[in-house]
């Protein structure tokens, strides 16, 4: 990961209110460091994608300031546009167009000069795979291309900062997984990246730092390892074979934090490290007892969601995913 | 307007950009190409010659028998007296039918603009520093070339038909410029509106609907298909404001007559005058109401 330089993006008490009342986003605080990959997460209706507009200049701002890579996103719009890099939801590439002729588009739009246009397209088109396809309509690309060519508009410019909105949404998982590895050779290259995510391992495995936002405010907002800790760490959950009491010693243990026993059962949480285990496992075995079951749980993010907002991310998903079929399915078809 | 490192907002650059990639998706898709020629055809063969009025005039009447040069002769007082001096009534109607199509072009050109919101292209143009006037002009010309392209397809079909479009005499390119220039005009006007108005609308249902219930009126309170000598005064009153009666006029006047007589230039001049002063007041009408429809909401 790249080191960090200072804020790139600085929200202070944003809000934005859909006339009569619903207040999309309440007042939300945060920084973005330059060089990070920042998640966004919520459930659907939280204020990701509101935010994500107001910071990109598509939707206004009802009160707060924001600003990004300096410049503030009100009163300095144009500015803002020059510095960042949207990769919308939507597969917004034209149908009709080559691949490569999007990107020339795009690269026109953002004022990159002719002489560095088609070597920017092609560094890109190589970086996400697409050379082969480059000179073909985009209506014949797959579904992952069309995403990856998406991200490739988002960076014709070369941004200051990248803006995903649920970049890896109805893709499959290994379409996904490879997006995962072009966003971190981005972020290794630089790039602060802003993205919203209903993928909780995505959000785990990209981000240095999440926020969790729901009825737009943000609930949490830390490292994706410290969110876990939150929730009392990694459990351990042994079984021995006779019924003598173990607890006293376990609690000896300088990284044990809390020990319960039903019978021949021990639920042991270890907050920060997995290095206890082993003295645990000696200790036990030194007394002549044998561990008849053992297994080792750690927290993961979908846990701090529930806890969050109340809600399991997996229901998340599938409202998001069979949202976002029907907006593609409605605007191709009208096409 | 410098914009960033060095890079210069440049309206014109943003404005070829935007219009090559609508002209590009256009002439790629022969099914968006195609039917212009056939709507042309139709338009003029078959309504130019169903309703035909000289076509409906009685050789006999009240037991009064006309000989066919009579016939042939109230037929063509009722073009020279009626219908302007035209030779036939598609030498009369043409005008009228590419006024016609340029109105129903512009209307629903403005679908694409509402697909481009709806796949949110648009907003991946609006998060880029480019100028705001320059995705609307792009829409304005993109619908004005490709409703030209099929007026000057429509002119063509009605001279090439049997007994089609019979130019005036002495009709030449400067003519021929007046009379496109008369209907550019109006295309513009038009353009500019509904331009703004698919850049408003959120859904395509909206735009069908708005368009529908403006496009039918503006087309019959005019002279497009029939003069205005037998309206009723208050249609006649409406149909002398409507701007597709001037641009109609216009281009009719020229096609009839080819070289016009000072009068009839005056009358020219003013039509024209009008259709520039529309257009003026469209185009910056419209240019208002899209900037209000693409800032942040």
């Amino acid at each position: 990961m790249r080191r960090l330089m200072g804020s790139i993006i600085e929200a202070d008490k944003l809000s934005k209110l859909y006339p009569p009342k619903t207040k999309a986003v309440d007042g939300v605080s945060f920084n973005v460091e330059e060089g990070e990959v920042f998640g966004f997460l919520g459930p659907n209706g939280a204020g990701k994608t509101t935010t994500i507009k107001m910071l990109t200049t598509l939707a206004s701002i009802t009160s707060g300031t924001a600003k990004v890579a300096g410049f503030d996103v009100k009163h300095e719009s144009a500015r803002v546009r020059e510095s960042i890099g949207v990769v919308p939801q939507e597969l917004t590439a034209d149908d009709e167009l080559k691949g490569v002729e999007n990107l020339m588009l795009l690269g026109k739009l953002h004022h990159v000069p002719q002489s560095e246009m088609k070597e920017k397209a092609r560094e890109l088109l190589r970086l996400f795979d697409l050379e082969e396809a480059s000179e073909r309509r985009v209506r014949t690309y797959s579904g992952g291309m069309r995403r990856r060519l998406q991200m490739a508009m988002g960076l014709v410019h070369s941004p200051k900062i990248l803006f995903m909105d649920e970049p890896t949404l109805g893709l499959d998982i290994q379409t996904r997984t490879k997006v995962w590895e072009y966003i971190k050779k981005l972020n290794v290259s630089g790039l602060s990246v802003f993205m919203t995510t209903h993928y909780l391992e995505e959000a785990d495995s990209l981000c240095r730092r999440v926020a969790i936002i729901d009825h737009g405010v943000i609930k949490v907002l830390d490292t994706p390892a410290r969110l876990k800790e939150r929730l009392g760490g990694n459990v351990l959950i042994l079984e021995v074979s006779n019924g003598v009491d173990l607890s006293e010693f376990l609690r000896t243990i300088p990284t044990v934090s809390d020990v319960s026993r039903d019978g021949h059962m021990y639920k042991i949480k270890l907050p920060k490290t997995e290095d206890a285990i082993p003295a645990i496992v000696d200790g036990i075995t030194s007394r002549g007892l044998k561990i008849t079951q053992i297994s080792f749980l750690k927290p993961t993010l979908d846990e701090v969601f529930l806890e969050v907002t109340g809600r399991t991310m997996r229901e998340e998903e599938g409202e998001a995913q069979e949202s976002w079929v029907q907006n593609v399915n409605i605007g191709r078809s009208s096409s | 307007m410098l914009t960033s490192g060095g890079r210069q907002a440049d309206l014109l650059g943003d404005l070829s950009a935007l219009t090559r990639r609508a002209l590009l998706k256009w002439i790629r898709n022969p099914a968006a190409v195609l039917p212009g020629f056939f709507t042309a055809l139709f338009y003029i063969a078959l309504f130019g010659n169903s309703f035909n009025p000289t076509g409906i005039v009685p050789s006999n009447i009240n037991g009064f028998q006309l000989t066919s040069s009579e016939l042939e002769e109230v037929k063509t007082a009722i073009l020279s007296q009626t219908f302007g001096g035209a030779a036939t009534y598609i030498s009369y109607l043409t005008a009228g039918i590419i006024c016609l199509i340029l109105v129903f072009n512009m209307a629903f050109g403005g679908i694409d603009l509402v697909l481009d919101r709806q796949l949110g292209f648009l907003n991946t143009i609006l998060a880029a520093p480019i100028s705001r006037a320059s995705i609307y002009f792009s829409g304005v010309i993109q619908n004005m070339v490709k409703a030209m392209a099929l007026g000057f397809i429509t002119f063509a079909v009605a001279i090439l038909l049997p007994n089609g479009l019979m130019l005036g005499k002495g009709f030449g390119v400067v003519d021929f410029v007046g009379a496109f220039g008369a209907l550019a005009l109006l295309a513009f006007a038009l353009s500019c509106v509904f331009t703004a108005l698919a850049l408003s609308v959120k859904s395509i249902d909206s735009l069908v609907a708005i368009v529908n219930f403006a496009t039918f009126p503006l087309v019959f309170t005019s002279t497009a298909l029939f003069p205005a000598a037998d309206f009723p005064s208050w249609l006649k009153a409406i149909s002398n404001f409507n701007p597709i009666t001037k641009a109609c006029n216009a281009a009719r006047l020229l096609m009839i007559n080819g070289m016009l007589s000072s009068s009839q230039q005056i009358s020219f001049g003013w039509d024209l005058a009008y259709l520039a002063a529309f257009a003026v007041a469209m185009g910056v009408v419209g240019y208002l109401a899209a900037n209000k429809a693409l800032a942040p909401r």
